[in-house]
């Protein structure tokens, strides 16, 4: 995956608007200074974007974009080119590949005549898309000709990348559109180059995993540091993890629908074995009566060979002590940290950082206590972030409102969270159909995906999802 | 190891560890603790000693990690120097420790039957590109996932916790002679 990093010019400044919207601008500085800080690499393609230029239809930043240009870098640059004239403007800059947005859903005749005056390689037709629909001048029209059309066009002419940028998400920080490109792959075979939400490392890797997706343009997350240029690129064939979890009282295996309507749902011992045939990467049992039961724990843990989680009910390092004795590899803890934050330190010290997870019940952004009854006011993604500080080694983030609903898992919740963790998340609560799994993995940046009630109504198997997950390009073991 | 058929004897005792033909040295916690509790009990000088009469050996984890040379796991801590390399940190975008699972290219006959698998790792050190190398996996950049030397082994993931694949290592390791 090419990254390419991106600045925005308006008079003579490098700026970030949100959605398009002038309105929103937002100053970061001297272009070179700018760039200076950024760390590009040399020989990188560096995307710059002429944003009066794109308003007005006539090139503004000439005389920067002649300076980025004497840099050894591969300048690509867009903004308001409807004319031969104005391509020969910025190639007169230095500038190697143009960008042309507006002319390529509009002037089907222009970009034919680009394309055989200064080569198919060298144009760069930029698609901005709302909610499906091709946007052009500035994003403040739409285009009447179809994706499918004006990709049909631009493959004609052979030229060999696009960019593609949802306007909803530019800016925004929210994550990029898979869903568009995913549906851009079923209408051509050209590469895209990504643009318009890119916030983590974690996203170049889902990008990486669509197949069409070759390079992506990343503006605000490289000013405001989110995304490194220097940092080495992460490995995308790590395996995602698909977790069973059962909710025990009383040695039972129950489930409820937001931790109430409690029904009884088997054996645990035998759930588990089950569940490890199919291929499950771990379990966790949670004891919903809040005393964790240690009998249940042993006979799970001597059945079978898979990473056992455990939580409920532990308030104390001894009860931690107690359920890593009894057979768990980890423990979530909950209630008992909220009330004493220092706990996640101690048992991070005595076990580990590998031992401990902090079980985040969150309900409306709200930290949970007692199984979800009772709402803290402590904010879910900052409590998060203290318990990575403190020491825990992983978070399970259930949200309660989407808890046994099958309405999916909750994507803002789990985003906001990833977006400002280092340490990984397992989401959980919500989960109803196949695509719920990617999506949580993809655009919530979950490192493990945890379901209950779907499994033991066998509603899907642990082996649908991962035979799903590995069709989708997400790799599971 | 019970799982897979071994007869198994949980043991402290240097002499006992000094007579074994099969050993099993597990882990989990930090590097210089267990070697300082390992030489403290005579152990490190049982377990050498089991092995220059020729005796088996399979480390796992941080048992995996006492083999090495060094480990610089808070300061320099001398491991057991059974087999060649330096123990470090991971350093790299993703979270440390490593906590699930990961692909692993191996060899050998630990391996037998499981060349291509995903493992259980929970680790925040491993060695890199090891002289006995024998399998590798990577985060943050390849990492030696194990290494052998003539019948001293070792495994930085769990193969306990490993499922199907990591039963056949534990199984391959008890049928090795």
């Amino acid at each position: 995956m090419e990254l390419i990093p991106s600045l925005d010019l308006l008079q003579g400044q490098v700026v970030r608007l949100t959605r398009g919207d002038f309105n929103t601008a937002h100053l970061y500085g001297d272009p070179e200074a700018v760039l200076d800080s950024l760390d590009v690499p040399r020989g990188a393609r560096l995307h710059i974007v002429d944003l009066e230029a794109s308003r007005s239809g006539r090139p503004i930043e000439t005389g920067i974009v002649t300076r980025l240009a004497q840099r050894d870098l591969i300048v690509q640059v867009g903004g308001g080119i409807r004319s031969l004239d104005d391509a020969r403007r910025w190639l007169d800059c230095g500038a190697e590949r143009l960008v042309v947005g507006t002319v390529a859903a509009t002037s089907p005749r222009l970009l034919t005549s680009l394309v055989a005056a200064f080569g198919a390689s060298r144009i760069v037709p930029a698609v901005d898309v709302h909610d499906g629909v091709i946007r052009t001048d500035g994003w403040e029209r739409a285009a009447s000709a179809s994706l499918r059309e004006v990709f049909t066009r631009i493959e004609s002419l052979g030229i060999e990348e696009v960019l593609v940028t949802d306007i909803s998400k530019d800016g925004a920080l929210r994550g990029p559109s898979f869903s568009l490109y995913r549906q851009l792959r079923e209408l051509t075979r050209v590469k895209l180059i990504a643009s318009g939400g890119v916030s983590t490392s974690g996203d170049i890797v889902s990008l990486s995993r669509l197949g069409n997706v070759s390079a992506c343009v990343i503006g605000k997350a490289l000013l405001e540091q989110r995304i490194r240029l220097s940092d080495r690129p992460t490995s995308n064939t790590i395996p995602e993890r698909v977790i069973p979890c059962l909710d025990v009282r009383g040695g039972r295996v129950v489930k409820g629908v937001s931790f109430e309507n409690i029904r009884d749902a088997g054996d645990p011992v035998e759930c588990a074995m089950r569940y490890e045939a199919e291929g499950a990467d771990e379990l966790v049992i949670l004891d919903i009566d809040g005393g964790t039961d240690r009998e249940t724990i042993r006979r799970v843990a001597d059945s079978i060979f898979i990473p056992l989680t455990v939580g409920g009910g532990v308030r104390s390092r001894d009860d931690f002590r107690d359920m890593l004795r009894a057979g768990a590899d980890r423990v979530a803890i909950n209630t008992a940290a909220l009330r004493r934050p220092e706990l996640i330190r101690e048992c991070a010290e005595e076990f580990g950082v590998q031992a401990v997870v902090l079980s985040c019940d969150s309900r409306g952004g709200f930290a949970a206590v007692r199984g979800g009854r009772e709402v803290t006011n402590v904010d879910s993604v900052e409590w998060c972030r203290s318990a990575e500080e403190l020491g825990a080694g992983e978070i399970l983030l259930t949200s309660v409102d989407r808890d046994g609903t099958s309405n999916g898992f909750d994507l803002d919740l789990l985003r906001s969270v990833t977006s400002v963790l280092n340490i990984g998340v397992i989401a959980s609560g919500g989960a109803g159909a196949l695509h719920h799994f990617r999506d949580a993995i993809e655009s919530g940046g979950a490192r493990a995906v945890l379901a209950a009630s779907l499994f033991h109504d066998g509603v899907l198997t642990v082996a649908d999802v991962k035979r799903y997950l590995a069709q989708e390009g997400i790799p599971v073991r | 190891m019970r799982a897979v058929g071994a007869p198994l004897d949980v043991s402290r005792d240097p002499l006992v560890i000094a007579r074994a033909a099969k050993l099993v040295l597990p882990g989990v916690g930090s590097f210089g603790a267990a070697m300082k509790w390992l030489e403290e009990t005579d152990i490190a000088i049982a377990i050498r000693e089991a092995v220059s009469n020729g005796a088996f050996l399979l480390g796992i984890c941080v048992g995996h990690q006492l083999l090495f040379d060094v480990s610089h796991e808070m300061g320099s801590t001398r491991g057991l120097g059974l087999v060649r390399g330096e123990v470090q940190r991971f350093d790299g975008p993703l979270p440390v420790p490593q906590i699930g699972w990961n692909r692993v290219t191996a060899r050998g006959p630990l391996f037998d039957g499981v060349e291509h698998e995903a493992f259980y790792f929970v680790n925040s050190y491993a060695a890199r590109d090891a002289a006995n190398e024998v399998a590798s996996a990577d985060y943050n950049g390849p990492f030696t996932a194990a290494v052998q030397r003539e019948r001293v082994c070792g495994v930085q993931f769990h193969p306990e916790k490993s499922s199907a694949a990591g039963l056949r290592v534990l199984r391959n390791f008890v049928a090795w002679n």
